[in-house]
């Protein structure tokens, strides 16, 4: 068994200890000088280091079609980033064992059956409370961090808004939208049912959507506006939001529908108010909101 | 052996015998999978034109699709289930039992295969063993179905110029892929390891009842046929979720989806009672729960999540095929009933299912872990508690997936509360792999090499669920092919994995063979590489906004696409060398000796191959598992210690 890697191993041949026991501190530095421990230490930094970039790169592909259109994309985005960054130091610290095991514990090759020289370690209490309380606390993060985002982005939809940008009101557009067998269909009720199958919105107008669907259930989903709601044949599901850019952007189903599933996506424009009333005007809608 | 029938003592008293007639085994002598398929065959095919010449050929629905079809597919596939189970014997032992005529013991030892060589693999054995190994054999059969399925769906995709498959018969082998994979997946582990091994684990003769442990197995061969045949009515076109009323719309196939839950939940069922009733009744003496393996914790806790998981599952599809042949309406709209519904029940299913295949693929990992790292498991107690964990929350978290139905939007907090919450158990799980590899020396085979790739693949889909789990960002991320590769990163990068690495662990033992474990590792990491290759890439398209389920797409989706296809082929070249290496080693490989690890593991210490009853004498358990590796020279020691031993050993060490 020449060929095994003993390092660290060995029990330090030191005289019986004192009973005091050191400072927290002390017991810390004791620990890091373990061979081992210093090096998973650091190759979790580098590791942690190596790994951060992730919070923004993941944001680059999101945005490859734009900026976000809307409060609720921006919140969504701030979402993934903070995420992305929560879960830095536990991948980091999980893959430098993993790579630290691999380099400095290989051991035994081959098909004969190795000594045992592993350490018996059933427990260490540190290390488990420590990892409980770590994990624990980035899980209650998580949920605070969730509620109070979805409360937000339920508000940016149809919530603790001004009166007049509340359905209905003055500063606020409703959009029926109907998905069929494969196409979108928009309604302006406020602009005498004027009907369009590419989603015109305005700008800075609380925009409200009704989303029902004629036959099988689809999945209204604007894209870079971060807006979701599946269309249920039989029932009516509401959401809204407040396009903050002009631009074109993209509305694709994202709930298998059947054979054009694929094909099922059309245009959203958002413009300046001004225009889409005379747009609106223009397609038949006397009336202004 | 005629005593057996006069009576025998037990306990002092005469107990009666039940009688023996003619050769043992009676009936079951002639039965075997050719009379099953030949007896199936023929009850489809009668049944088949009888409906046909019943049902006048214009009859039509409500909706005036026409009856006939559907009525005759469905007969064909009742009368092929039926009389696949009757012709392999799945019925003698019931009338028997009905007629007063119990079986004998050699009866009971025919049925368990005793002395009938390699046919025992082709009839209704109730040998564990044997079951167990037709597990892995319908087990490859479906990966390698879904596996097909994945390269011509990745081909679609991958060729962004042109339409190669016609749409609905791209959906279809969507929905195809999806449930196959996902019945492989739940067989992956629960189906070969648990029954082969799990009995041997803790030192029991057989299953609690064998002849179910035979039924179960049978029920899912029954199945997958039934899956089979959708491909020629029609196709799965509606996804592995068949959500109402898309599916309603779908050709007949429906019904072959319909009966392959059907059958399969009946089976899952019976699986589940039987190896929930075997591990807690039928460990060795002495196996007190802490002396018990982690595995067989794991198919307790997997098999106790299928038992109220699958019901669901299979309510769901009795209702809908009731919906589409008797015109109910519990899912159609049109006439009063819920999408949400169908959604609801499939989705309870749903999830449970996921960690019905997590949690054996982990147990099997903390199985081989102490083994190869000579070491124990590491806080055995965290690993229970994590199984535990996951098994309580595994039931509150299936609206998840249905945030962005609408079907309660205030439902949306709870749930992602429960679901932010399993992250706690399962990072209990992690804890125990880590603590386990904490300074172990690694034997570095391929059993425990697969178990970093499992980790790390197990990271990334965790990671990558914590964003699902949220509300906010799943409403970007919803039915999008991040989705797909996140559950990818789970099902597969995790579990089947983890089921390979059991495979590789288990091999000897279950095959008498030793694995030609060069050729497997090459095809192993092969796979590895090119499943980061294509989920990868896949996580990029999903970013970007690219849905799932989709067969053209903008070309802003392209290059990630091109590039998950090549990673996919090179999973596709991977694992048909790792089974290359599997069928070759099992076929013509080295006998392999019986405990070639050095497990102290129960199951190990039998003789290879494994004798009928597996121990000659049954064992007795007098310490805890995993008693591997050296008293720790850290422990006691250091924490109150001068630094300077340790400071000098930094020094001699890099």
């Amino acid at each position: 068994m020449t060929d095994v890697n003993t390092k660290g191993l060995e029990p330090p041949d030191e005289p019986e200890a004192p009973t005091n026991r050191p400072p927290s501190m002390e017991r810390i530095r004791t620990w890091l000088s373990r061979p081992y421990a210093r090096g998973i230490v650091i190759l979790s930094l580098i590791i942690g280091v190596l790994l951060l970039p992730m919070a923004w790169i993941v944001l680059i592909p999101m945005n490859v079609t734009g900026a976000p259109a809307s409060e609720i994309m921006v919140n969504i985005e701030q979402t993934v980033f903070v995420f992305t960054l929560v879960s830095v130091p536990i991948v980091s610290f999980v893959y430098a064992v993993l790579v630290y095991s691999l380099i400095k514990w290989r051991g035994h090759k081959g098909d004969s059956i190795p000594e045992d020289k592993s350490p018996a370690i059933r427990t260490n209490t540190i290390g488990v409370v420590l990892w409980t309380a770590v994990s624990a606390g980035l899980a209650f993060f998580l949920v605070v961090w969730g509620l109070i985002e979805l409360a937000q982005i339920t508000s940016n939809s149809y919530g603790t808004v001004t009166a007049d940008q509340q359905p209905g009101g003055e500063q606020s557009i409703i959009v029926n939208v109907t998905g069929q067998q494969w196409v979108w269909t928009f309604e302006y009720p406020q602009h005498d049912g004027v009907t369009t199958d590419v989603l015109y919105l305005p700008k800075d107008r609380a925009v409200y959507f009704n989303v029902t669907s004629k036959d099988v259930i689809h999945n209204f989903w604007l894209v870079e506006l971060g807006v979701k709601i599946d269309a249920n044949p039989g029932a009516i599901t509401q959401t809204g939001v407040t396009p903050t850019k002009v631009g074109s952007f993209n509305l694709r189903c994202a709930e298998l529908c059947g054979m054009h599933h694929a094909y099922m996506e059309t245009e959203v424009e958002v413009m300046e108010i001004e225009s889409f009333t005379s747009l609106m005007r223009e397609m038949g809608g006397g009336k202004t909101a | 052996m005629s005593a057996m029938s006069t009576g025998a003592p037990v306990f002092g008293t005469d107990v009666p015998q039940p009688v023996q007639y003619g050769p043992p085994g009676g009936m079951m002598r002639r039965l075997n999978l050719v009379t099953a398929v030949v007896l199936g065959v023929g009850c489809a095919a009668i049944a088949g034109f009888v409906i046909d010449a019943v049902v006048p050929s214009t009859a039509s629905t409500a909706t005036f699709a026409p009856v006939a079809p559907d009525l005759i597919y469905l007969g064909m596939l009742a009368g092929w289930v039926i009389g696949f189970m009757a012709g392999i014997g799945a019925f003698v032992g019931p009338i028997r039992w009905f007629m007063g005529r119990d079986l004998t013991h050699l009866d009971a030892e025919y049925m368990a295969g005793k002395d009938l060589g390699w046919r025992r693999y082709f009839k209704f054995t109730t040998d564990h063993k044997v079951v167990g190994l037709q597990y892995l054999v319908v087990t490859m059969f479906l990966l390698g179905l879904g596996g097909l399925l994945a390269m011509l769906i990745r081909t679609e995709l991958g060729v962004t110029w042109a339409e190669v498959f016609s749409p609905s018969f791209y959906n279809s082998m969507i929905g195809t892929h999806g449930i196959a994979m996902i019945l492989a997946m739940i067989l992956a582990v629960m189906g070969p390891i648990a029954n082969f091994i799990m009995p041997m684990m803790i030192g029991a003769r057989d299953m609690a009842f064998p002849r179910l442990n035979a039924l179960s197995l049978w029920l899912v061969v029954v199945a997958a046929v039934c899956l089979v045949s959708t491909l020629f009515t029609g196709g799965i076109q509606d996804g592995w979720s068949v959500y109402q009323p898309l599916a309603s719309q779908g050709p007949p196939a429906m019904l072959g989806y319909q009966m392959t839950i059907i059958v399969f939940a009946i089976s899952t069922g019976v699986a589940s009672i039987n190896l929930i009733v075997t591990a807690v009744t039928m460990r060795a003496k002495g196996m007190t729960w802490t002396r018990t393996p982690i595995l067989v914790y794991g198919v307790i806790a997997a098999a106790l999540m299928g038992l109220y998981a699958f019901p669901f599952f299979q309510y769901a599809q009795i209702m809908a095929l009731t919906d589409r042949i008797w015109d109910t309406s519990f899912f159609n709209p049109l006439q009063g009933g819920s999408v949400w519904l169908y959604e609801n029940l499939f989705w309870l299913l749903g999830h449970p299912e996921v960690y019905v295949i997590l949690i054996p693929g982990t147990a099997v990992l903390f199985e081989i872990m102490p083994v190869f790292l000579r070491k124990p498991l590491f806080s055995f107690n965290f690993a229970v508690a994590g199984i535990i964990g996951v098994v309580a929350l595994s039931g509150l978290v299936w609206a998840h997936h249905m945030y962005m139905t609408g079907w309660a939007p205030s439902t949306n907090y709870p749930f992602m509360l429960s679901t932010e919450l399993i992250s706690i158990p399962v990072g209990f799980l992690v804890l125990v792999v880590i603590g386990t590899m904490w300074r172990g020396l690694v034997w570095t085979r391929l059993p425990v090499l697969a178990v970093y790739a499992v980790i790390f693949n197990k990271m990334i889909g965790g990671v990558t669920g914590i964003y699902l789990s949220d509300v906010p960002a799943d409403q970007y991320f919803h039915g999008s092919v991040f989705v797909v590769a996140h559950f990818h990163y789970m099902l597969m990068g995790a579990a089947l994995f983890a089921a390979m690495a059991g495979l590789a662990f288990y091999f000897p033992k279950m095959t008498g063979r030793v694995l030609d474990e060069r050729t497997a590792s090459i095809g192993f990491w092969t796979a590895f590489v090119g499943f980061q290759v294509t989920f990868m890439a896949m996580f990029v398209a999903g970013l970007q906004g690219m849905p799932r389920r989709v067969l053209q797409f903008d070309s802003l989706f392209n290059a990630p696409n091109q590039i998950a296809t090549v990673g996919a082929y090179i999973i596709g070249i991977g694992m048909l060398i790792f089974a290359g290496a599997v069928v070759y080693s099992w076929s013509s490989g080295d006998r392999a000796p019986a405990n070639p690890f050095g497990s102290k593991s129960l199951e190990w210490q039998t003789p290879t191959p494994v004798p009928l009853e597996n121990f000659a004498v049954l064992p007795v358990i007098s310490e805890r598992p995993y008693t591997y590796g050296v008293p720790d020279p850290y422990e006691n020691v250091s924490l109150n210690s001068e630094r300077k031993p340790d400071a000098q050993r930094v020094g001699g060490s890099p």
